[in-house]
């Protein structure tokens, strides 16, 4: 922006093209970039929330997550959150995929049906949560009552290690399939008539249509659904917190929760720190993988 | 892979710039605000002068508490009674939430050194945490300029709201554990309340009714949710939650695994209920004894109105059976005033505040909710033998007063607490073995202790 | 020969006909099925809601509520301030949602249209955002609102939700699908880049920002954390922290009063659900644009 008597008009238009996304760099500097620094910079301390007179500590809190006891719960999380986030992208994309083929027919019937599957990404997490935990209930819910009347002991759904993720994935996974299946059957709509006439033509079956051409065709979509859906079930948090806060012993303490256990349960925000400048290097770095990855197997219809 | 270490470099690049030009003024405000607030109340220490707590000008002042709905009219006519009582003061009272919510809250407006109420409950065993950071002002020199008397409260709720010599809180509303029963049940049935922890087997045996393996109705349910409920087994038993070096727990020693394993055959049997730590659980095992699911519960005394309205049989309250020792704890809140508020608020809040914990309101507490009289003035007078005509299920906390003592104060306390209730909970539900998580349990706690 | 040949084609169309009945019949089953199954958590919501607290303990609960009990909802709004926190819930949801299309729409045409040194740096860096959760890095933003003095206000409640990555990656995707030459007649027509955002870019793409708009809008009505942490005070108090604190007060009784927490999920999600029915049409066609690329 140096006053120059001439400019060029092309830098003129550059320069009015930045301003556009200006106001949105400088909100995510100050609100999320900051903060990160801001993080960075406790970790090498031992502020603790509430110690006001805080000293750096050098690598201490490194030491401790990657070499010391903290590395235990950075496994833990680790193990857990990718289980998690494992669970989630199966029902979002292979769900979705299978929801995507039941419910393409275009009429009123399907198109209202198709309404409800969908508007449960659309209820609030809080409003979502509190009716699963109802359904959950091990005394008064109704889906012990289905299985005990179908003669099978009750199940402690989320005081259970082997069933508490299972129960938040049931209530993300009635949130996600249906944006999934949403996302498929508008790319499925998009995919060219001709492709299928022609395979027809040449005698494909449906099965070998869909492996031959509707999957490849959706590729950039599964890109597309596996990015968003993962670096989101990487950060769950809401539906942990309202159904097993963590618990039952650890089971469902996810990345995001474990940061928030360290943060405001025990205050200590240098743990707090470190623990969460390694979650988002490790986001980054599977993302950016993914990228690399996918460049050569997604087929794009151009 | 270019462009992903073009977003890491600008990152970094943002990172240092921004954290440049402002990474240093933030910290340092909070730095400032904390040492302004200090300062103010180590001033004030040495000087009992009367005056220099007045209140002079017109204030409005923010009363934070965790008083659920049910407490809500109380509240209101409470916080009423102090407005009109005065014209100077003017108290808003905001429900924050849980004493865990409270206590987030309460610790991020100090990070901040802004929007801190005037006056706070909080739980008793976040004395001690605040007491050594400094968050609490320091009450002894207000207590003295203005001749409160707190001669009156018993001496172990003292201690509880008190830290390295200070007088950090005061006692607000004090509950203690307690096992309630099912008195009805307990007189048709012959089942005699345990008084002693051997005698825990036989009645388990006696209260609790399992049919080829599946429980009809629970001898007794232990709340897993918060290691308060189950402490005090320890403790009677001899068993040091924190050793007398401060860094250390005895949680492993073999008193400790007996208890463990003792427990683990209750559930295995059938007998104990051993609740989850999800959200529901306190309210589903109140709803077990409510439909007789359960002999007995494991609860706060603070909760006899509600059990007696919502029970309906007659419910019965029995001190936790004790061993070597027979002591309990304190529970409930204490009152406290953040440092960081200007001198003018703090005395205003000192004012509502030396009236929350007066006698009347007190009683007025006791009254209406499960809430444990706090004075020697009415414990140890006609007033207290009142009370327990009103509530005469009242009579065992009455004998036990001398053995309710405060909280193990330690700033890691916090920490160790969620290792061990996790832990316990792991051995009541899962096929582990014992000795070996204990062992696991300890180092964890141990390195917490040291830490903190 | 020719006969044989003619009904063995009819046999192959009466065959087709028969499978093609056949898928249908497979089609309309397992979608009803589905349906039905995806419902269920919002029946069960709605059922409840209307039922007495007796009814919702019973041990052989009812599928359909035996009396109607309209009153929970009275309770509800009775027991807690519901006017207010939808008061506040709509306008901190108005502001995210203005805040978030207009920042949004411009820093989309930017990446998609604009031409600037280091433009995809700059995207690298909106994209790294989605990565960062609020949850990771409250506590600075935090100290930093209140120090601004934004506790128990609006902005406070507005400011860190006023740009969406998601939102403006959402319509960059969908921007680039348009052809340039519509940009580049509409400014030999002499508009400038409002004109070309507002005139020519969101009618084309209306269908998509229908549909991103209603997920921002259910983002911010739907918004729980942040709120929880800078709004402590009733006055500023949200729906979704309301709600929580239903849950909380009602647990602090001895009873399970389901009946009255569901009664104020159903309130707090009405307006969502209505609007996501309004919308419903645009929904199909909305993300294919976007997805596709």
């Amino acid at each position: 922006m140096e006053k120059k008597p001439f400019l060029k008009p092309r830098t003129v238009s550059a320069v009015k093209d930045f301003v556009c996304v200006l106001p949105a760099l400088v909100f995510l500097a100050i609100f999320t970039y900051y903060p990160i620094c801001k993080l960075i910079q406790i970790s090498f301390t031992d502020w603790n929330l509430l110690n006001d007179r805080w000293s750096y500590v050098g690598l201490k809190n490194w030491i401790w997550l990657f070499n010391g006891s903290g590395t235990k719960h950075l496994l833990n999380s680790l193990k857990v959150t990718i289980l998690y986030s494992i669970g989630e992208l199966t029902i979002t994309l292979v769900g979705g995929l299978i929801f995507a083929l039941i419910f393409n027919r275009m009429n009123a019937a399907f198109s209202f049906m198709r309404a409800v599957v969908f508007v449960p990404k659309y209820v609030a997490m809080s409003s979502a949560a509190v009716v699963f935990l109802w359904i959950l209930n091990t005394d008064n819910g109704i889906l012990n009552y289905f299985i005990t009347s179908l003669g099978l002991p009750a199940v402690d759904w989320l005081g259970n290690r082997n069933t508490a993720l299972l129960s938040v994935l049931l209530l993300t996974g009635w949130r996600a399939v249906g944006y999934g299946m949403m996302i498929y059957l508008s790319a499925m709509i998009g995919i060219s008539k001709d492709y299928y006439e022609a395979a027809a033509l040449d005698g494909a079956t449906a099965v070998q249509r869909f492996w031959k051409i509707t999957i490849p065709m959706l590729s950039p979509t599964t890109l597309f659904l596996f990015v968003t859906t993962f670096i989101s079930s990487m950060k769950v948090f809401q539906s942990v917190d309202i159904l097993t806060r963590g618990g039952p012993y650890r089971s469902t303490e996810v990345f995001v929760y474990k940061i928030y256990l360290y943060a405001m349960e025990d205050f200590r925000m240098d743990r707090a720190s470190v623990i969460a400048i390694a979650f988002f290097v490790l986001l980054l770095a599977i993302t950016a993988s993914t990228f690399k990855i996918s460049n050569s197997s997604v087929h794009y219809d151009s | 892979m270019k462009k992903m270490l073009a977003v890491v470099l600008t990152a970094a690049l943002g990172c240092g710039l921004l954290s440049g030009c402002s990474g240093g003024s933030t910290g340092g405000g909070a730095q400032q605000a904390a040492q302004g607030g200090s300062s103010g109340g180590d001033s004030a220490a040495p000087a009992a002068d009367p005056s220099a707590y007045e209140v002079t000008e017109p204030i409005t002042i923010q009363w934070w508490h965790a008083l659920e709905d049910q407490y809500s009219q109380t509240v209101s006519e409470i916080v009423e009674d102090f407005n009109n009582s005065q014209d100077l003061i003017t108290v808003e009272a905001t429900y924050i939430g849980s004493y865990s919510q409270t206590n987030e809250a309460l610790v991020a407006a100090n990070a901040a050194g802004t929007g801190l109420p005037a006056v706070t409950v909080a739980n008793t065993p976040y004395v001690a945490e605040y007491g050594a950071s400094g968050l609490t002002e320091d009450l002894t020199p207000y207590i003295q300029a203005t001749g409160f008397e707190i001669d009156d409260f018993g001496k172990g709720m003292v201690d509880a709201s008190s830290y390295g010599g200070k007088q950090v809180a005061l006692p607000f509303l004090i509950s203690t554990q307690i096992m309630y029963y099912n008195k009805d049940m307990a007189d048709t049935e012959g089942i005699t309340v345990p008084e002693k922890w051997e005698d825990m087997d036989s009645f388990l045996e006696a209260a609790s009714i399992v049919n080829n393996g599946t429980t009809e109705r629970f001898g007794t349910i232990i709340p897993g949710w918060d290691q308060w409920y189950f402490e005090t087994f320890y403790l009677n038993q001899g068993v040091n939650i924190i050793n007398e070096d401060n860094v250390s727990t005895d949680l492993g020693c073999d008193a400790a695994v007996g208890l463990v394993k003792k427990f683990r055959e209750w559930v295995d049997k059938g007998y104990v209920n051993w609740t989850t730590m999800d959200s529901d659980a306190s309210s589903n095992m109140r709803q077990a004894f409510i439909d007789k699911k359960a002999f007995s519960v494991v609860h706060t005394s603070s909760l006899y109105n509600t059990y007696v309205e919502k029970c309906d049989f007659e419910v019965g309250m029995a001190w936790l059976p004790g061993g070597d020792t027979k002591d309990q704890e304190i529970g409930g809140c204490v009152l406290l005033i953040p440092s960081k508020n200007d001198q003018a608020t703090k005395n205003a809040a000192w004012q509502f505040l030396s009236y929350l914990c007066s006698k009347e309101v007190n009683m007025k507490w006791a009254r209406e909710t499960g809430y444990i009289p706090t004075r020697n003035s009415v414990l140890q007078t006609e007033e207290g033998v009142e009370f327990l005509k009103e509530k005469p299920a009242f009579q065992c906390i009455f004998d036990n007063l001398d053995l309710i003592n405060p909280r193990i104060q330690h700033p890691g306390w916090n920490q160790l607490a969620t290792i061990w209730k996790n832990y316990m909970l792991e051995m009541m539900v899962e096929d582990v073995d014992i000795s070996t998580k204990l062992e696991d349990m300890v180092e964890e706690i141990n390195e917490v202790l040291e830490d903190a | 020969m020719s006969g044989t040949n003619a009904n063995s084609h009819l046999e192959r169309e009466l065959a087709a006909k028969r499978k093609k009945k056949i898928v249908k019949t497979v089609q309309y089953t397992l979608a009803i099925i589905v349906t039905l199954i995806v419902m269920f958590p919002l029946y069960w919501m709605l059922s409840s809601s209307v039922k007495s607290q007796e009814e919702i303990l019973l041990l052989k609960p009812t599928l359909w509520p035996k009396e109607i009990h309209l009153e929970n909802y009275a309770n509800v709004f009775n027991r807690i301030n519901f006017g207010k926190y939808y008061y506040n819930t709509i306008v901190m949801t108005a502001g995210i949602l203005i805040s978030q299309i207009i920042t949004g729409v411009f820093a989309a045409y930017g990446f998609s249209k604009g031409k600037f040194k280091g433009q995809n740096l700059c995207f690298m860096i909106v994209l790294g955002a989605l990565m960062i959760p609020i949850q990771v890095t409250f506590i600075p933003i935090y100290i930093m609102c209140a120090n601004w003095g934004l506790s128990d206000t609006f902005l406070g409640l507005i400011l860190p939700e006023c740009i969406s990555p998601y939102y403006i990656f959402m319509l960059r995707q969908t921007f680039m699908a348009i052809d340039d030459s519509y940009i580049d007649a509409a400014k030999v027509d002499g508009l400038g880049r409002v004109g070309v955002i507002t005139k020519i870019l969101t009618p084309m793409c209306k269908s998509t920002l229908f549909t991103t708009t209603l997920v921002t809008f259910t983002n911010g009505w739907n918004s729980y954390f942040w709120p929880k942490i800078i709004a402590k005070n009733e006055q500023r108090r949200v729906l979704t922290v309301g709600l929580a604190q239903l849950k909380n007060t009602f647990a602090g009784q001895a009873t399970m009063n389901n009946h009255e927490i569901m009664a104020g999920a159903v309130m707090a999600i009405f307006p969502v659900v209505i609007l996501f029915f309004v919308f419903q049409k645009y929904m199909l066609t909305g993300y294919s644009k976007a997805a596709m690329k």
